[in-house]
């Protein structure tokens, strides 16, 4: 039971927008479809939602073929980027119109009850009385959600719906819409270019790039085990930095040499090394600036900016021509210019061949 | 360069006809004075009054009252451009009919500077943008970022400008872009050492920018410092909370013979703290960050039992969201700790970390 499509295919004009995209989604599941701009990710929640349909390829729902029926009587609900409500109604209208227009009768007091229901749950029990225009951004936002909610719906799909707010309301709302949508049941689908979404609420990810999908699969899984340096380049939170690498020997001992400075003993995987040449991933929060733990490996490096994330701090690095990324979990400030000591830990390296840019193995489980 | 100060600044869109009592100020009593050469921003939420204090220094605004000052000399009543204050806007401001060169020149030749001078200067000035290999390009084929670099290098490449504006300058920038161009505001100012002052909502550009940090909410100031400082010592409840990620947890309390009385848990605390307390009064506000925030898997000597009600893991570290029947509380762990939601947690309170609020002002 869930939403399932075969071998979609859809072009805008002559341009590519998907290419042969096959994804089973169970219900219960709340699965991120990942992306930069222009991976295809709407285009393919539109198809999955059934507001656009397929050039080529089926879209089943619980089993049964839904390519051509259309969205208003697929009994799906849609959330998008812009707050999208009904600016001559109230906040409590607006959020009871799907149950007014629906097929199911509702009884004036239980619309009442689910409109309430919900417009607690998302925080709006305050401003039921008044009007789009009269509440914050935020305040529009939930309402549609609420909208969404209230209908009932087994799937709720989802277009980047936090891109329009600040900051803090992200963070709380990431919060929210996770227990808010994972306790319906069925399948949620939800549309975002940022990892940091993915990773807070989801349980399933597929990583779109150019209209394909790279990787699909439980969210940790896709996490500790990406496919390719492109699904770890860009799921992670806040970056993995990549370098290139080269397999020496040196006595009896294999490094792996990233710099002059930068040598990674990897005698003890001497039977997996098949390559000359590695792409090696890391993790921006598995280097540090102080000697955390052992066997780490230092280096030295000159800070180029340190980017304030409320609570961390974000290092970029130079060191000897190549940028690393550092993830300081503490509020830092180092002026630009600024020497200082790297430490990596050899025990987090991610190896990709150089050539087919496939993970080829990990240094740790 | 120079040093700007503001000197009990009010200002009301109200008009002057009107009773004093009468009017609604957009800002009022500001006393702000930033240093000669200071990366500085001004945060705040939309309509706290960030774009009514912006215009008051460049001079758009003449302020109902107050003093604006620059190097101690009282421009107050000066034309914008007579206070050699720059401003870069949210839309990057280019002539399209222009090369990059003649764009950055422009300023120079305004002022009847000497060609060779012009030359000069726009080649030094572009070299700091990284925009030297593209003096000759067209600025309709540049997109919004270097566009941006573009409007910040025409207030910079005059020697004569005191202060440099930026009012919210990544609002259009491709988020692709964005860090680039955070990355060479900083740079720029690090590297000339203007006076330059960075107008945001967004905390994450404001720290990253700027040494010091002026905090200002419903037309007030409400805190000035480095955000070390704003992170560590936040003047009121706001400040925890708007600042940090997530935002510090806020609980009301009251001080009940020796102990912290919570809705539903109570917490002992040190004499010294009772002492400082009871000296304000009995209701407080408790303040504590999530990544301060202890959290132990089993019942422990002063710990408080909660439940995991959501854990969101970014990769690098979890928040657990955990819930009592009156308390919600949210922590940050490491990533390693293994965790399930449903779970009980015992939370405790290191008492170097707490932070009391009395009033909406901090007292401990």
């Amino acid at each position: 039971m869930g939403i399932a499509v075969f071998n979609i295919e859809k072009s805008y004009e002559a341009t590519p927008a998907l290419r042969d995209v096959s994804m089973e989604i169970e219900d219960g599941a709340f699965v991120t479809l990942l992306g930069a701009t222009g991976a295809g990710k709407t285009t393919l929640l539109r198809i999955m939602c059934g507001i656009d349909r397929p050039d080529k390829g089926r879209v089943h729902y619980d089993g049964a073929d839904v390519t051509r029926v259309p969205v208003r009587k697929r009994n799906v609900a849609m959330v998008y980027q812009e707050f999208v409500n009904y600016p001559s109604m109230t906040i409590y209208e607006n959020i009871a119109s799907p149950l007014r227009v629906s097929k199911n009768r509702h009884t004036k007091a239980g619309i009442d009850q689910k409109v309430r229901h919900n417009a607690g749950l998302l925080g709006l029990t305050g401003v039921l009385d008044h009007y789009p225009e009269e509440v914050s951004g935020g305040q529009k936002q939930r309402t549609a959600i609420a909208r969404a909610l209230v209908k009932d719906t087994r799937f709720v799909f989802l277009d980047e719906p936090l891109a329009n707010l600040d900051y803090k309301l992200r963070e709380e709302l990431r919060g929210e819409l996770k227990t808010l949508l994972t306790h319906k049941g069925g399948a949620v689908v939800y549309a975002t270019p940022e990892p940091v979404d993915a990773l807070s609420m989801s349980t399933h990810v597929a990583y779109l790039q150019e209209g394909r999908v790279l990787q699909y699969g439980a969210l940790q899984d896709v996490y500790r085990n990406p496919a390719s340096v492109e699904v770890g380049a860009y799921f992670s939170y806040p970056t993995m930095n990549i370098m290139e690498a080269d397999v020496t020997t040196e006595q009896d001992r294999i490094f792996l040499r990233i710099s002059e400075e930068i040598a990674i003993d990897v005698t003890r995987f001497r039977d997996r090394l098949a390559h000359g040449q590695y792409l090696v991933g890391i993790r921006a929060y598995n280097l540090y600036t102080a000697q955390k733990m052992e066997n780490l490996i230092s280096f030295t490096a000159t800070v180029e900016l340190a980017e304030e994330l409320g609570s961390d701090t974000e290092l970029h690095v130079r060191h000897q021509g190549q940028v690393f990324v550092v993830l300081m979990q503490e509020v830092a400030r180092f002026p630009i210019g600024t020497q200082i000591t790297v430490y990596l830990d050899p025990g987090r390296l991610f190896l990709f061949d150089r050539e087919t840019r496939q993970l080829a193995f990990k240094t740790f489980s | 360069m120079a040093r700007i100060e503001l000197e009990s600044i009010s200002h009301s869109y109200d008009s002057l006809s009107k009773p004093e009592d009468e009017r609604e100020y957009a800002v009022s009593g500001l006393d702000i004075s930033w240093a000669d050469g200071s990366a500085n921003a001004l945060l705040g939420p939309s309509g706290c009054g960030k774009t009514t204090i912006l215009n008051i220094i460049s001079g758009l605004l003449y302020p109902t009252a107050g003093r604006v000052r620059v190097n101690g000399n009282d421009v107050t009543g000066l034309a914008p451009r007579e206070r050699k204050i720059a401003q870069v806007f949210q839309f990057p401001v280019v002539y399209d009919s222009m090369n990059v060169f003649d764009n950055l020149a422009f300023p120079l030749r305004n002022q009847k500077t000497p060609e060779k001078t012009v030359k000069t200067k726009v080649e030094e000035t572009a070299e700091i943008l990284g925009l030297a290999d593209r003096l000759k390009s067209r600025t309709t084929g540049l997109n919004a970022a270097d566009k941006q670099k573009i409007s910040l290098g025409r207030s910079i490449v005059r020697e004569d400008t005191a202060a440099v504006l930026l009012d919210e300058p990544l609002t259009v920038i491709d988020p692709k872009f964005k860090g680039e161009l955070r990355r060479k505001l900083r740079e720029v100012q690090n590297r000339l050492k203007k006076t330059m002052i960075y107008v945001t909502h967004d905390q994450h550009e404001a720290l990253t920018f700027a040494d010091n940090v002026t905090i200002v909410k419903d037309g007030r100031l409400i805190q000035k410092g480095s955000p070390e400082e704003l992170h560590a010592q936040p003047a009121t409840p706001f400040i925890g909370y708007f600042i940090g990620s997530p935002g510090m947890n806020l609980l009301d309390c009251s001080l009940d013979d020796g102990r912290l009385q919570f809705a539903d848990f109570a917490l002992p605390i040190g004499q010294d703290m009772q002492k400082k307390m009871a000296s304000y009064g009995k209701d407080f506000k408790f303040g504590i960050r999530p990544e301060f925030l202890d959290v132990a898997a089993e019942e422990k000597n002063r710990a408080v039992e909660f439940t995991v009600a959501v854990i969101e893991d970014t990769g690098a570290y979890k928040v657990l969201t955990c819930d009592r029947r009156n308390s919600r509380i949210k922590a940050r762990v490491s990533e390693s700790i293994s965790i399930r939601e449903g779970d009980r947690v015992w939370l405790s309170f290191p008492e170097d970390k707490v932070n009391l609020f009395y009033n909406e002002q901090r007292i401990i």
